[in-house]
């Protein structure tokens, strides 16, 4: 797998160090330390108990984004990084997610000739992993043009996605969603006394189910149906030879990467408790697509690499260089208006930086990544 | 017993195909029963009027793919940006030298060193690009108001040649060699940038693009669009027409400098030798080379042509419609071209023609038959999908025959 680059002079010896997770002791111990840290985080904020003031509080709330969205990026990895299939629809399938999850948990009633059926509401621990599957079973739906069409004829289907699901969920679901129009009140999630209901708390259901679905990918990709979605990328004529059933593990990455963006979805409903259509609009697919780019597809860490680089530039870094903008732009170029360069700053970076990587790092930085660490490794010599 | 179970399951194939059609016959036929022939038939000419402007559209991409292989999702923002660059230099009174003359020697400058920057240097090269950027520059000043249609064709060509020159020198040339994967995602973020410029530019709000229009009924030196429609009176070879059908004159005109638009590039792709020299290239890089091809300035002149390309449709599409206007969400215009691209097949000319047709026919009958927005956003992608089903390469592209 990618991710195994070795430094020179160390070899594997046998079968199961060649695909252990963490092959060193300092790889463990940075491992399990990182995620004790990142548990850590809301505790240093001004709301919780400790009663610290020592990181700022928006701090919780953008690793909740990011760890939502390195769920949808994995899932996407999945599909265009392991098994090479192009989705420009990955946001609809959030969508469906998030749609299902807050319509399970606030419960609805479809009419059945004269009676109706009430569905729910169901807690949130049962209406997320309905949700996933649902719109997994939906993945496949999409995954069959796969049958028989790829590369930009595939990438085209997905795009009908992209259009076909929210007009569904605007039109004809239009009682149940009340798209696109904001849907309001969905239930926070629950156990027994404990409410999850400020960001702080969310974060303690989000990065956890973060972190597990990252390795659940990781070990998914270690195994017979992993190899066979790698050797499908690599020459789908070549792995249908080896008597890989093709479009079965295509339909089953696409059910994996939908399932995936299904479980993002509703965790973006339950932190909000309250969606609309326009968060999952083409903007945000190719968004995901970009993020993986520049995270360097194919690689486990592309999701979390791409996606805290991606956030943070538009979060973080663009308002705060924005100003200074705001007065060069207006003095150099005397046709700009300063009230434009808010808004037409993130496209332009965003896109100069999707540029720079793939011109100049089309590996992504996953790949930089292993590259620093095994220059770490080997010090002082070059590598 | 394998030639029989062939053909049975060909007869079993074509048979599910009828009893879809049927169905969908079935299911549209009392819809558009409840319909007037007269609106059918005002809608079928609508339809084929925008499906040539979507034609246009569909024939840039074509021509980059065929070219270097690359699927342009940029083509909407090179649509809007010439497009707002026509607005500029059609409404500006008083035409800045510099700004004009920074646009035209800056485009002749990367026009003359397609091949390397060493071309200019040639004397005579050099007084070329010199001649043809006065002439530019003179054409894009010279005059008043009264010599605007020259200032803006002049201005938005110009223009369009730049930004298709740059695509090409910055993103694309780089990427020569890399997964084509890397080149498509360039024209993505190509996307993001060029919309991220024009709204630096220009501002998110609507700009008026008066190209079919007449002199205001009331106010002097003001323009409206055309609103007296052509009408088709029903009389002698029309006579079965059940009243006169209006047609939109800024559609129709529109629909007519496409259709020429579409020959002028049909012939310069099947008559001149550039155009020649960009079939060879698009059949085969190499060989093209191995002849005496300059294989990277031909595709520099393909993404400025396609560029050029963009900008009409833009400016075809923006000036006829409704509004006459442009805005800083113009560019999803091409979501609906891009399945146009696909029905007539990544690869053929005469397919971005017939897909546009399809299109545009469909989006206006869709708009006949239902209600909200299916018309625009979800017919042409369900027309699409049957059309992949039934036949994966599109209707006219090239069938691939692969290999390990």
């Amino acid at each position: 797998m990618a991710d195994h680059i070795r430094p020179a002079g160390i070899f594997d010896t046998t079968y199961e160090q060649d695909i252990a997770l963490n092959r060193t002791r300092t790889d463990k111990f940075l491992q399990y330390g990182g995620l004790v840290a990142l548990l850590l985080i809301p505790l240093l904020t001004s709301r919780s108990f400790l009663g610290l003031n020592i990181l700022p509080d928006y701090v919780v709330v953008t690793i909740n984004t990011i760890a939502i969205f390195v769920i949808a990026a994995q899932g996407l990895n999945i599909l265009i990084g392991y098994t090479g299939q192009i989705s420009l629809g990955h946001a609809a399938f959030m969508a469906v997610g998030a749609y299902s999850g807050a319509l399970l948990a606030k419960g609805f009633a479809i009419p059945i000739g004269e009676s109706m059926l009430q569905i729910g509401p169901f807690s949130f621990w049962i209406a997320l992993p309905l949700a996933a599957l649902f719109t997994g079973l939906v993945g496949l739906l999409f995954g069959l043009p796969s049958l028989r069409v790829k590369g930009f004829y595939l990438a085209m289907a997905t795009l009908a996605a992209q259009f076909i699901i929210p007009w569904i969920i605007e039109h004809p679901l239009q009682p149940y969603t009340n798209a696109p129009e904001i849907l309001q009140g969905i239930p926070q999630p629950t156990i027994g006394p404990l409410v999850f209901a400020r960001p702080i708390e969310m974060y303690y259901i989000i990065v956890p189910l973060s972190v597990l679905l990252m390795l659940a990918s990781r070990n998914i990709m270690r195994t017979r149906v992993g190899r066979a979605f790698i050797s499908i990328r690599d020459n789908d004529l070549a792995a249908e030879l080896l008597g890989i059933n093709v479009f079965w593990y295509k339909l089953q990455s696409f059910f994996l990467s939908s399932l995936y963006a299904g479980i993002a979805g509703a965790l973006i409903a339950f932190e909000r408790n309250a969606i609309t259509t326009e968060t999952f609009s083409l903007e945000t697919s190719i968004a995901l697509l970009a993020m993986l780019v520049i995270g360097g597809a194919g690689y486990p860490k592309a999701a979390l690499f791409g996606v805290a680089f991606v956030r943070l530039l538009t979060d973080v870094i663009i308002p705060a260089i924005g100003p200074a903008f705001n007065s060069t732009l207006t003095a150099l170029l005397p046709f700009v208006d300063g009230t434009n360069i808010g808004p037409s700053l993130q496209p332009i970076i965003f896109g100069v930086a999707l540029v720079i990587f793939l011109i100049f790092e089309p590996r992504g930085l996953a790949y930089r990544w292993e590259v620093l660490r095994i220059a770490w490794k080997i010090r002082p010599f070059a590598n | 017993m394998t030639q029989s179970n062939r053909s049975l399951q060909r007869a079993g194939t074509w048979l599910f195909y009828a009893i879809v059609a049927l169905l969908l016959f079935l299911w549209l036929q009392p819809l558009a029963a409840q319909k007037s022939g007269n609106t059918i038939i005002q809608r079928t000419i609508g339809g084929v009027m925008l499906g040539s402007i979507y034609a246009i559209m569909a024939l840039g991409i074509v021509v980059i793919n065929k070219a270097s292989g690359v699927f342009n999702f940029a083509h909407g923002a090179m649509m809007m940006i010439a497009g707002y660059m026509f607005f500029s230099f059609f409404n500006t009174q008083a035409i800045s030298l510099v700004a004009a003359g920074l646009l035209a020697f800056s485009t002749v400058v990367l026009g003359f060193t397609m091949g390397g920057w060493r071309e200019l240097f040639i004397p005579q090269r050099l007084i070329t690009a010199l001649i043809i950027g006065i002439i530019l520059t003179l054409m894009m000043t010279s005059g008043g108001t009264e010599q605007r249609w020259l200032h803006a064709l002049t201005g938005a060509v110009t223009g369009a040649v730049l930004i298709g020159l740059l695509v090409e020198r910055l993103t694309i040339r780089p990427l020569i060699g890399q997964p084509i994967f890397a080149a498509v995602m360039v024209t993505l973020a190509l996307n993001e940038v060029i919309r991220g410029i024009t709204t630096l530019i220009w501002g998110s709000q609507p700009k008026s693009l008066l190209i079919f229009a007449e002199p205001h009924p009331f106010l002097p030196d003001q323009f409206v669009r055309i609103q007296t429609p052509i009408t088709i009176e029903p009389t002698g070879l029309l006579g079965f027409l059940e009243g006169p059908v209006n047609i939109d004159q800024p559609r129709f005109m529109a629909f007519l400098l496409a259709l020429a638009t579409f020959a002028l590039f049909w012939f310069f792709f099947r008559f001149t030798n550039i155009g020649l020299a960009m079939r060879a290239t698009s059949e085969n890089q190499q060989l093209a080379q191995s002849v005496g091809l300059r294989v990277r300035v031909i595709l520099a002149i393909t993404w400025a042509i396609a560029t050029v390309m963009a900008g009409v449709a833009g400016l075809f599409y923006a000036g006829s419609s409704a509004a006459s206007s442009i805005d800083t969400n113009f560019h999803f215009v091409i979501l609906r071209a891009f399945p146009a691209v696909l029905l007539g097949g990544l690869e053929s000319i005469g397919g971005a023609l017939v897909g546009g047709l399809i299109i545009g026919l469909s989006e206006e009958w869709a708009k006949l038959l239902f209600t909200g927005d299916v018309a625009e956003n979800l017919a042409p992608y369900i027309v699409l999908m049957i059309v992949l089903i039934l036949r994966p390469e599109g209707l006219f592209g090239e069938k691939r025959i692969e290999r390990i």
